[in-house]
């Protein structure tokens, strides 16, 4: 066997061996790969061949031009008004009325040879807003028999004699309107959002109306209720209509004054009552006038006041605010000081200080090093600490809480190790408490 | 038959045909470099049809220069080593115990004692990551640099990689070797 006899290295054995192997595929290897072949030649944009990117395009051209031919339907189906109380009636910010009369073809052919000729006639008036309101509430009674409007759209009407043609003849007019008048009293037509106002029309002689209130919404009821949802001015308009399509309109302004909010923060998150003296963070929008119950009895005007209760209680915190519009909001937090909280701990461990005993006094800023034992606390009224040896011998004692043990006994530092202590006392809201633990006397 | 410039020409049109014939032309051969990378026959054939769809949808980019078995090769090479990244996080980390990267032992083979089948196997059975190495570097002739660029680890690795893939194949060439030359005095 062994007569070729050619020594080489790894490196050889295998380039030579296998850079040029051949090894025969499966034969479902071959159909699976064109399959995926023509699914990504299917997916490749190719001009010659129907692919997904002409039926994709075929498919968006379809449901555009559906969707082209829909609205376009609905759009027509707008134009063909079906009856007078379609929108005949346009405003427009700068105060002018589009009115739109519609004549009626008339039987009695001589009368109304004029009319006949223009079946369709556009008027325009321009009534200046800020008169309109106030004269608007006046005219309550108008005289039957005859045609009346507000003032402040009667004169400018009859200045340009745009009626002329259309209700002159008051004859003709004897279904027509009498009167076209909608009240808004002046005190209610201004307000804080929401606004909900109610509407009379006190039109008399008439078929059918229509209220549009200038913020998109429209009612066919004789005396709508409406709210105003957002601040802004907005122009009411009745068009009252006729058997005959005639029809006449009236505006009114409503203001609609922002609502301010009522927003506050009480810090110390947790206040420990009475001690803290606690500060009223105001973030309250809109709003120029404050008014603060505090819940004890007192009542602060202060933008951010700041408040000691006398003593430990609940409390609701009110809040009152008013905008420049006297438009008020108010926030209530009931039982304000509920987080507060009463605890007393220790460490189980300390380091005294090896030069020489401290006092015990400490406060939480100079004791960084731990020196003393001392609890940390909130709350506490009655104290008394006691601290014992391993033998049970009392070798520390304290009943003031800013006195902790510095580790010394009789100016002697105690020996590094475990020591017993025990706490009882009274929290300020009349709660007792008795705790022990050990802590350990570590060496510096 | 048609010649490789035909092929070309029509595969780069996308004509079906062109590309069957390809396929059957080259398949063979390409399944053999596939198989050198791949822990088993049917990863081969994984890599070699990714390789097929890359060389059917970006034959233009063959400029010609060069051979066309060359390009294809590198092609499949390429696509082995997109699939073992691919394929990276879904392998159990094999970390085989240290070898001794010494070049003990027998350092020279005989070339027709070992079939391709045996070294195939051999290959597949090799830690992923070394087998990347050691083929690139022992049988596609690549520099370490060049792997290391290519596999994106670092030089230092590429060449610890392949001593130790280095040192596991010796080994496991001998065992087999052993395995045979009794099998053979038996005969």
């Amino acid at each position: 066997m062994k007569t070729k006899k050619q020594n080489i290295n790894l490196r050889e054995l295998f380039s030579q061996k296998l850079e040029y192997a051949e090894v025969m595929p499966d034969a479902s290897i071959k159909s699976n790969l064109m399959r995926r072949v023509a699914r990504k030649e299917f997916m490749r944009f190719n001009p010659a061949r129907l692919n997904i990117y002409y039926i994709g395009g075929i498919l968006i051209a379809g449901i555009t031009t559906a969707v082209l031919l829909f609205s376009a339907s609905k759009a027509t189906g707008r134009l063909n008004p079906s009856g007078p109380n379609d929108n005949l009636f346009k405003t427009d910010t700068n105060s002018y009325i589009e009115i739109q009369v519609k004549q009626p073809v008339r039987k009695e052919p001589g009368k109304s040879k004029p009319i006949r000729n223009e079946s369709m006639r556009n008027i325009s008036v321009f009534i200046p807003p800020a008169k309109v309101n106030p004269e608007v509430s006046k005219v309550k009674d108008s005289p039957k028999g005859s045609i009346s409007f507000p003032p402040g759209i009667n004169n400018p009407l009859s200045k340009n004699g745009l009626f002329v043609e259309s209700i002159a003849d008051k004859k003709k007019l004897q279904s027509g309107f009498k009167s076209v008048a909608f009240l808004i009293d002046p005190h209610v037509s201004v307000g804080c959002a929401p606004l909900k106002l109610r509407f009379h029309n006190k039109s008399t002689s008439y078929d059918s109306c229509r209220w549009t209130f200038g913020d998109g919404g429209y009612s066919n009821e004789k005396d709508p209720e409406w709210i105003f949802d957002v601040e802004g001015d907005y122009k009411v308009v009745l068009q009252v209509f006729n058997r005959n399509g005639e029809s006449l309109s009236s505006t009114a302004v409503v203001t609609v004054h922002p609502r301010p909010q009522a927003h506050f923060e009480i810090t110390p998150e947790k206040a420990v009552l009475p001690n803290d003296e606690i500060h009223f963070l105001n973030y309250s929008t809109n709003a120029v006038k404050f008014k603060w119950d505090f819940g004890d009895g007192i009542t602060s005007d202060f933008y951010e006041p700041s408040h000691t209760y006398t003593k430990f209680s609940n409390y609701d915190v009110r809040l009152m605010v008013i905008s420049d519009w006297g438009c008020s909001d108010s926030l209530v937090v009931l039982n304000a000081f509920s987080g507060s909280e009463y605890f007393i701990d220790f460490p189980n461990a300390f380091i005294p200080n090896a030069q020489g005993p401290t006092g015990g006094y400490y406060s939480l800023k100079s004791d960084e090093a731990a020196q003393v034992f001392h609890p940390s606390y909130s709350g506490v009224t009655d104290y008394h600490l006691k601290i014992f040896s391993k033998l049970g011998i009392t070798i520390f004692e304290s009943t003031d809480i800013n006195l902790g043990w510095d580790g010394y006994n009789k100016g002697q530092l105690c020996e590094p190790g475990v020591y017993i202590w025990k706490v009882r006392g009274k929290y300020r809201n009349g709660e007792p408490f008795i705790k022990m633990g050990d802590v350990t006397l570590l060496k510096n | 038959m048609m010649s490789d410039q035909q092929i070309i020409e029509l595969c780069s049109r996308h004509d079906r045909k062109a590309q069957q014939v390809l396929y059957d032309k080259y398949s063979r051969l390409l399944l053999g470099v596939c198989l050198r990378y791949a822990t088993d026959k049917a990863e081969a054939e994984d890599i070699l049809q990714d390789s097929f769809l890359k060389i059917f949808f970006s034959i233009k980019d063959f400029k010609g220069s060069g051979s066309f078995i060359g390009w294809i090769r590198k092609v499949a090479v390429n696509t082995a080593i997109t699939h073992y990244h691919k394929n990276l996080k879904y392998r159990y980390h094999i970390e085989i115990e240290e070898y001794e990267s010494i070049e003990t032992g027998v350092t020279s083979f005989e070339e027709d004692f070992y079939t391709s089948d045996e070294l195939y196997k051999v290959l597949n059975e090799l830690p992923t990551g070394y087998r990347m190495v050691f083929n690139l570097y022992a049988v596609e002739g690549y520099k370490h640099k060049e792997i290391a660029e290519m596999m994106g680890i670092d030089i230092n690795t590429s060449k610890s990689q392949y001593s130790r893939a280095k040192a596991v194949i010796r080994d496991k060439l001998e065992k087999l070797g052993k395995l045979k030359s009794s099998y053979s005095d038996l005969i």
